[in-house]
C-alpha cells in the first residue's frame, strides 16, 4: 500500500466520515441491544450514493467504533452492550463497582485501538494467504473451538467447578430452545408459539446481566459505583503503564482476535472469550482476576476489536463474511458493482480496498481521543444520574432494546424472566457467566457436531473427523493444556525451584 | 468461620434435575436424530452434575464458607417490595405493549420505576425536572428507534 491511498483516506470527507462513523458507533455500540450489525444495516442505505472507498469507511468506522462501545456498558452497568463486550463484564465491572470505572473505560480504549491496529496489520498484510485459512475450518474444528470456549468455565465458576458445569449445562439447553438449526425440528417449546423463535443472545444477555444489576440496585439507596471525588482525568498514564507492562497479552490477544474472526460464523464474542481465557490460564500468580483485574479487559476488548480486521479478510478475499457485520458489509459492496475476491486487490491498483484499509486505520486511531472522550462523558453520567433516574433509563434502554432485535415484545418478556432467574441463581451461586457461556457456544457446538457427525458417517467413520485433523488435533491439545495447566503448574514451579537449588 | 451445608444449592440442583428430565421427556417425541442427541447429551450431562453436586454435600464433610461468600450474603439485604415492583413493571410493560402501544407503556414503566427507585425526598426542583427528564429520554429514545433505526416499534390499536 502506497502512500497515496493513505492520502485518499485523508480527504476531508473521508477524516469526517471516519470520525462521524466512530463517533456514531461508539454511540450505538454502548446501547444493550443496539448491535454493529443493526448500525450498519440502518446505514447502508445512506452509502449507495457515495463513492465506494468512502462508503467502505464509514462502515468500517462505525464497526470499529460499535465493538469499542459495548465497553462502556458493560464496564458502567454489567450489561456487554455487543455479544462481543461479554468477556469485558468480567473485569470491568468489579473495577467499576470499586471506583475504577474511569481507568477501565481508558484501558478498554487503548486496547481496543491496539486490537483494531493489529487486525487492520493482518487485513493489509497477511490477507490472501490468512483467508485460506478460513476454508480449512470445517465442522469438527468448530466443534473444537466451542469445547475450548467451554473450557472457560472452570475459571468463571469463582471456586465452585461443578455449578458453573451446571449453569452451563443450562446455557446449552436453553438455546435448544426453538426450531433445530439441522434437522428443522422443534423443541423444548412444550406447545407455547412464543418459545418457537427460540432464545435469542442478546436480549438473554441483557436479562442475565443487566436485569439483575437493576433488582439490586433499585433494593437500597447506595451510589450504583463507588466514587472517589478527587477529579483524576482520564487516567491516561496509569492506563499506558498498565499496558506496556502487559504488553505480551495484548498483542496475543489481537492475535487471538484476528485468527478468530476469520472464521466465519464464530465472531467477537467467541474471541473475546479465548483470549480472556488465555489471559487468566497465563496470569502471574497474584493476579485480580475475577476481582477487577485489567489484564482481563485488555485481552476482551484487544481480541474483539481485532475481529473487524479479521471478519473482513474472507470477506474481501473470498466473499465468506466472517460475522454478521461482515455480511451486510459484503451486501452493501456487491450493491455498489464490487466485486470480492483475490482481484479486489489488484484490480485498478486496488485502489478501494486499500483506500478501504487505510480508512481503517485512521477510524481505529480516531477510536483513541472519540473513545476516551465519550467514555468519560459515560462515566460521569453514570456517577452523577441520581437512581430514581438511573434505574428507569437503564431499564427503557434493555426494554426497548431487546424489541428492537427481533421486533418482538415476547422477547422482552423473556428477557425479564430470564433476568430473574439469574439473579435468583446468583444468590445460590450459580453465576450467570458460564450460562452466557453456554448459551453462545451451543448452536456453534451442537451444529459442529452434528454436522462433523454426518460428514463421518458418509465416509464410514464418524470418529475420524473429530480426532484426526490437524487443526483438529492442534485444538484438542489446546483444550488438554488449557484444562490441566493449571494443575501441572505448581509442579513445575516446584520442580523447576528443585533444580534451580540443586544447580 | 461458619462451616454450613449448601441447602439452597441442593435444592437449586433438584430443580435442575426435574429441568433435566423434562428436557429427556421432550425429546422423545422427536424422531429425527440429529434433533435430539445433542440436547439428550447436555440434559444427561446436567443431571449427572447436579448429583454428583448433591452427593458431595450430602457425602463429604461440609465446607468453610468463605469470606466473599459470606460478605455476598450479608450484602443481599434490601428492599424486596421494591424489587419485585420493578420485575412486574416490567413485564407488565412487554405485556400490555401489544395492546397500548410502545409510547404509551414504556411512558406508564419508566414512571412506575422512577416512583420504585425514587429513595430521596421529593422537592420542588425534583417534582419538576424530573417528570420533564423522564419524558425527554422516553421521547428521545423513541423517536431515535422509530425514525433513525427505523425499528416498527409497536403502536395502540385504537390510536
Amino acid at each position: 500500500m502506497s502512500f497515496e491511498f493513505m492520502w485518499a483516506a485523508l480527504s476531508p470527507e473521508n477524516f469526517l466520515l471516519a470520525l462521524g462513523g466512530v463517533v456514531a458507533g461508539t454511540v450505538i455500540g454502548a446501547l444493550p441491544g443496539l448491535t454493529a450489525t443493526m448500525a450498519i444495516a440502518v446505514l447502508v442505505p445512506f452509502t449507495f450514493s457515495m463513492p465506494t472507498a468512502a462508503a467502505l469507511i464509514l462502515m468500517g468506522a462505525i464497526y470499529t467504533g460499535a465493538i469499542y462501545g459495548g465497553a462502556y456498558s458493560a464496564i458502567l452497568l454489567n450489561t456487554p452492550g455487543t455479544p462481543s463486550a461479554i468477556a469485558t463484564t468480567f473485569e470491568g465491572y468489579p473495577m467499576a463497582k470499586r471506583g475504577d470505572g474511569d481507568l477501565a473505560i481508558t484501558v478498554a480504549c487503548l486496547a481496543s485501538v491496539i486490537g483494531g491496529m493489529v487486525g487492520a496489520l493482518f487485513l493489509l498484510g497477511l490477507a490472501p494467504p490468512l483467508a485460506e485459512v478460513a476454508l480449512e475450518f470445517g465442522p469438527t474444528e468448530y466443534f473444537w473451538l466451542a469445547m475450548f470456549g467451554l473450557t472457560l468455565i472452570a475459571s468463571l465458576s469463582e471456586g465452585n467447578t461443578l455449578k458453573g458445569l451446571i449453569g452451563a449445562c443450562f446455557g446449552l439447553l436453553i438455546a435448544c430452545i426453538g426450531v433445530a438449526e439441522i434437522s428443522s425440528d422443534v423443541r423444548f417449546t412444550f406447545g407455547s408459539n412464543v418459545m418457537i423463535g427460540g432464545i435469542e443472545t442478546v436480549s438473554a444477555l441483557i436479562g442475565l446481566y443487566c436485569v439483575p444489576v437493576l433488582i439490586d440496585l433499585v433494593a437500597t439507596p447506595d451510589r450504583h459505583l463507588k466514587v472517589t471525588h478527587e477529579t483524576r482525568g482520564f487516567r491516561l498514564g496509569e492506563a499506558t503503564s498498565i499496558l506496556s507492562r502487559r504488553w505480551v497479552n495484548a498483542v496475543r490477544s489481537s492475535v487471538i482476535g484476528t485468527i478468530v474472526g476469520i472464521l466465519p460464523g464464530a465472531g467477537g464474542s467467541i474471541a473475546s472469550l479465548v483470549a480472556y481465557s488465555e489471559a487468566r490460564r497465563t496470569a502471574p500468580a497474584g493476579n485480580k482476576f475475577g476481582d477487577g483485574d485489567p489484564d482481563g479487559i485488555i485481552a476482551s476488548e484487544g481480541a474483539n476489536n481485532a475481529t473487524v480486521g479479521g471478519g473482513l479478510i474472507p470477506t474481501l478475499v473470498l466473499g465468506i463474511p466472517g460475522t454478521p457485520t461482515d455480511a451486510v458489509i459484503l451486501g452493501a459492496l456487491l450493491v455498489q458493482g464490487v466485486r470480492t475476491g483475490p482481484n479486489l486487490f489488484t484490480e485498478g491498483g486496488g485502489s478501494i480496498v486499500y483506500t478501504f484499509m487505510a480508512g481503517l486505520f485512521i477510524a481505529t486511531a480516531l477510536m483513541l481521543p472519540a473513545g476516551l472522550l465519550i467514555g468519560r462523558y459515560a462515566y460521569k453520567s453514570i456517577i452523577t444520574i441520581p437512581k430514581a433516574l438511573l434505574v428507569p433509563s437503564v431499564a427503557f434502554m434493555c426494554v426497548i432494546g431487546t424489541y428492537a432485535i427481533r421486533n418482538s415484545t415476547s422477547d422482552i418478556a423473556i428477557m425479564v424472566v430470564l433476568g430473574v432467574i439469574g439473579w435468583i441463581l446468583n444468590r445460590f451461586g450459580f453465576t450467570p457467566s458460564p450460562i452466557v457461556l453456554g448459551l453462545i457456544l451451543s448452536r456453534i457446538a451442537e451444529n459442529g457436531f452434528v454436522q462433523g457427525w454426518i460428514i463421518g458417517e458418509a465416509t464410514g467413520n464418524p470418529l475420524t473427523g473429530f480426532f484426526a485433523r490437524p487443526i483438529s488435533f492442534v485444538l484438542i491439545l489446546v483444550i488438554l493444556l488449557s484444562l490441566f495447566y493449571p494443575m501441572l503448574k505448581p509442579r513445575l514451579v516446584r520442580r523447576l525451584a528443585r533444580q534451580e537449588g540443586r544447580s | 468461620m461458619a462451616r454450613k451445608r449448601d441447602t439452597a444449592g441442593m435444592v437449586v440442583c433438584s430443580l435442575f434435575i426435574l429441568l433435566g428430565g423434562a428436557a429427556l421427556w421432550d425429546t422423545t417425541r422427536m424422531l429425527d436424530r440429529d434433533s435430539y442427541v445433542y440436547p439428550r447429551a447436555v440434559a444427561v450431562l446436567m443431571i449427572v452434575f447436579c448429583l454428583m453436586y448433591i452427593g458431595r454435600q450430602l457425602l463429604l464433610p461440609p465446607k468453610e464458607l468463605t469470606e466473599s461468600l459470606e460478605a455476598q450474603t450479608a450484602q443481599r439485604g434490601g428492599s424486596t417490595p421494591r424489587r419485585v415492583g420493578l420485575v412486574v413493571t416490567l413485564f407488565a410493560c412487554a405485556l400490555a405493549m401489544p395492546y397500548v402501544g410502545f409510547l404509551i407503556a414504556g411512558s406508564a414503566a419508566f414512571a412506575v420505576m422512577l416512583l420504585i427507585a425514587m429513595y430521596d425526598p421529593w422537592t420542588r426542583f425534583r417534582i419538576v425536572v424530573y417528570p420533564l427528564v423522564s419524558a425527554a429520554l422516553v421521547l428521545g429514545f423513541y423517536f431515535l428507534f422509530k425514525s433513525a433505526f427505523l425499528v416498527p416499534l409497536p403502536t395502540a390499536p385504537f390510536l
